[in-house]
């Protein structure tokens, strides 16, 4: 029997049973369609999410006031527990470098000419734009001479920026925030959400001209970095602050460090990882059962046939080929539809999602296509071959007998 | 010629039991039998005496279990799985009871299909060769036809066509007319005849009809596994003689 043959006989066999080639192409296409789209839209949701936790730098530690979460029940105790001298004090450790307070201001909101907005506003230092790594998109950021000074200066991130003056240079305007006017030095690239709040709505002005307007005594944040050994570093914050708030029992801080964020995050990407894979098997698994189905209830018919093309002088070689290229076309063409398909719904979800979570973004997932279109195969060859080749071997009589 | 020489089919012994499950169920117990070139033969017998057995053997749709089978002179046993398609593409041909044609294909396709797997003939020879088949058993106008579109005698010489198509040395029958009404049965053994009133082909027959069996020249009676009867007819008067005595 010539090759062309071969393919012709294929070919006008799978075009006889065409329903029995949509359905198993079908099983194919959930497969693989359904592995490619979950997994994609997955690793689109882990790195949205894991974009989110950004780790805070392996030096770093951030110290709150109040107390950690179950040790008081839900008690807001100790809001207002770190003051400025503890600051001092906290400045005066070798450990540590970086120091950087922070205070929030209520202010409800900020204008420019006509335009208004509603900024988060932060009082602060130079070293909290290095400890959280933001970068100036034009003009600079607050200096020390700013904090000495207690200017009414300001620093906007991105999204203030284009609410208050859309295309115009805001660097050297003036504008007002809550009843103060303060220049505006410099604008921050935008950073999009992290832990899901938006970044790119701050002002930051200086923390003693916050503290000169509010008159607060406390700070609502600190942020700093390890000098040497983290460990001793972080047990020296400690120490000192329990010392000096006099504390025999439960902390009125917390400690956040880069250990614990890597803790997270580790755990929300393993937790998204096997969650996403489950699915994954579970799609290959219901793909897998209606193949083998379709090409089981197949057996019998095809037995007949083979047998029958045995009787008119088909060699096992004749049918095992025949067999094997209807079964790789099946599995090739529908696993190439279900990974398309897969990743055109996988396209839609991103484009949709995208419009509310601009950090959405489509991810390709070239390892699970690659098992999905492997499993499909093993699938349509396995169940597609071995009756085959079972019946080949058959005499031509017991093959047309088969039941 | 040595096809004078040497008979086309010979058994020796010819044995077939089949096994389920431990069970043996003897069939076949030990034919001897010598069909020679251009003959056409009729197998009869009771129901369950073995002929579809005996015929699936000789037309290499079946092993048998024991004893000699000689194609042309030559031990079938240890022919490779290979050299049997060989003669089952080229030298014999089965027509069944049951038709047994490709579905949800045509009649063309259908009697197309032994070609493909024919060793020598050309594949732009077939369409000529499988219509001239189609035609011979004046099928010629339903070629194009699928076959659950055609009356069971219609299919059946579909099938007759499909065995004829590679021009091979036997065609064996195996109550082709069994599933058909008398009318297209006879239209089938007319097509059957005519086969071998053209020449060069060996023809055997099973049926369970008197009147069919009388196209043959020599009717084999199976009883039991066994050949009961085998008779030649050399004159119509002769024959009657013969059948009377095996009654
Ligand atoms: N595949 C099989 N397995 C077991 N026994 C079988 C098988 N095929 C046939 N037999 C048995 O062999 C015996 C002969 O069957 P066979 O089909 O050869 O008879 P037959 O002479 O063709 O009968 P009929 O005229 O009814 O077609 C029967 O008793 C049958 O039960
Ligand atoms: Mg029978």
């Amino acid at each position: 029997m010539l090759v062309i043959d071969t393919f012709q006989a294929a070919r006008k066999s799978l075009d006889r049973n065409r329903n029995r080639a949509m359905l198993t192409m079908l099983g194919v296409i959930i497969g693989v369609g359904s592995v490619v789209l979950m997994t994609s839209v997955g690793a689109s949701m882990e790195e949205l999410i894991l974009g989110q936790i950004s780790s805070i730098g392996a030096q770093s530690m951030v110290i709150f006031p109040g107390q950690q979460e179950g040790a008081e029940g839900t008690v807001q105790a100790g809001f207002d527990s770190i003051t400025f001298s503890d600051i001092e004090a906290l400045e005066k450790l070798d450990t540590v470098t970086s120091i950087a307070p922070a205070m929030f201001l209520p202010v409800p909101q900020a204008t420019y000419g006509r335009e208004t907005t509603e900024p988060r506003v932060i009082g602060t230092v130079p070293n909290y734009f290095r400890n959280r790594e933001l970068t100036l998109s034009a003009g600079r950021l607050l200096e020390d001479a700013d904090i000495r000074g207690a200017r009414n200066v300001v620093v906007l991130s991105s999204e203030i920026v284009d609410d208050l003056f859309g295309k115009q240079d805001p660097i050297g305007k003036r504008i007002k925030i809550g009843s103060r006017f303060y220049e505006v030095v410099g604008t921050l690239e935008s950073v999009g959400t992290q832990f899901f709040q938006n970044a790119d709505e701050f002002v930051f002005i200086p923390l003693s001209t916050a503290r000169a307007q509010t008159g607060q005594k406390y700070l609502n944040v600190v942020s700093l970095q390890a000098v040497g050994n983290f460990d001793l570093a972080q047990s020296d914050v400690e120490t000192l602050l329990r010392k000096r708030h006099g504390i025999v029992g439960d902390d009125d801080f917390i400690v956040r460090t880069s250990a614990q964020a890597n803790d997270i995050l580790g755990a929300v990407s393993l937790g998204l990882t096997l969650f996403i894979t489950t699915i994954a098997g579970i799609s290959l698994i219901v793909g897998g059962i209606g193949i083998m189905n379709i090409m089981l209830v197949a057996v019998s018919e095809r037995t007949r046939e083979i047998g029958l093309r045995k009787a008119v002088g088909a060699k096992r070689r004749d049918i095992l080929l025949q067999f094997l290229i209807e079964a790789i076309a099946l599995t090739v063409i529908a696993g190439m539809i279900g990974v398309f398909l897969g990743l055109a719904l996988a396209g839609l979800v991103a484009g949709i999602v995208d419009k509310f979570l601009p950090t959405y973004d489509f991810v390709l997932s070239l390892p699970s296509i690659g098992i999905a279109l492997c499993m499909a195969f093993a699938t349509g060859l396995g169940f597609g071959l071995y009756p085959a080749r079972k019946a080949a071997l058959l005499s031509p009589m017991n093959a047309l007998r088969y039941e | 010629m040595a096809s004078k020489q040497v008979p086309l089919i010979e058994t020796v012994d010819l044995r077939k039991s089949y096994f389920s499950e431990e069970l043996e169920t003897a069939v076949l117990h030990g034919l001897n039998l010598t069909i020679n070139e251009e003959e056409f033969v009729s197998i009869m017998g009771p129901s369950g005496s073995g002929k579809s057995t005996l015929m699936h053997i000789l037309g290499f749709l079946d092993q048998p279990t024991s004893g000699k089978y000689l194609f042309r002179g030559e031990a079938t046993r240890t022919m490779t799985d290979d050299e049997l398609a060989a003669i089952r593409a080229t030298r014999v041909s089965f027509v069944f009871q049951a038709f047994n044609l490709l579905p949800r294909t045509t009649v063309l396709e259908n009697v197309m299909l032994p070609l493909l797997y024919h060793p020598t003939i050309p594949a732009s020879e077939r369409r000529d060769r499988a219509m001239h088949a189609i035609e011979t058993v004046g099928l010629g106008d339903r070629a194009t036809y699928y076959t659950n579109q055609l009356s069971g005698g219609q299919q059946q010489r579909t099938a007759i066509a499909r065995a004829l198509v590679t021009e091979p040395d036997v065609i064996f029958a195996d109550e082709p007319t069994g599933n058909l009404d008398s009318k297209s049965g006879n239209q089938v053994m007319e097509a059957i005849q005519e086969l071998h009133a053209a020449g060069g082909r060996t023809i055997i027959l099973v049926t369970h009809e008197q009147n069919t069996a009388q196209h043959a020249k020599r009717i084999i009676h199976l009883r039991d596994g066994h050949i009961d009867s085998d008779t030649t007819k050399f004159k119509r008067l002769n024959a009657k003689k013969n059948h009377n005595l095996t009654k």
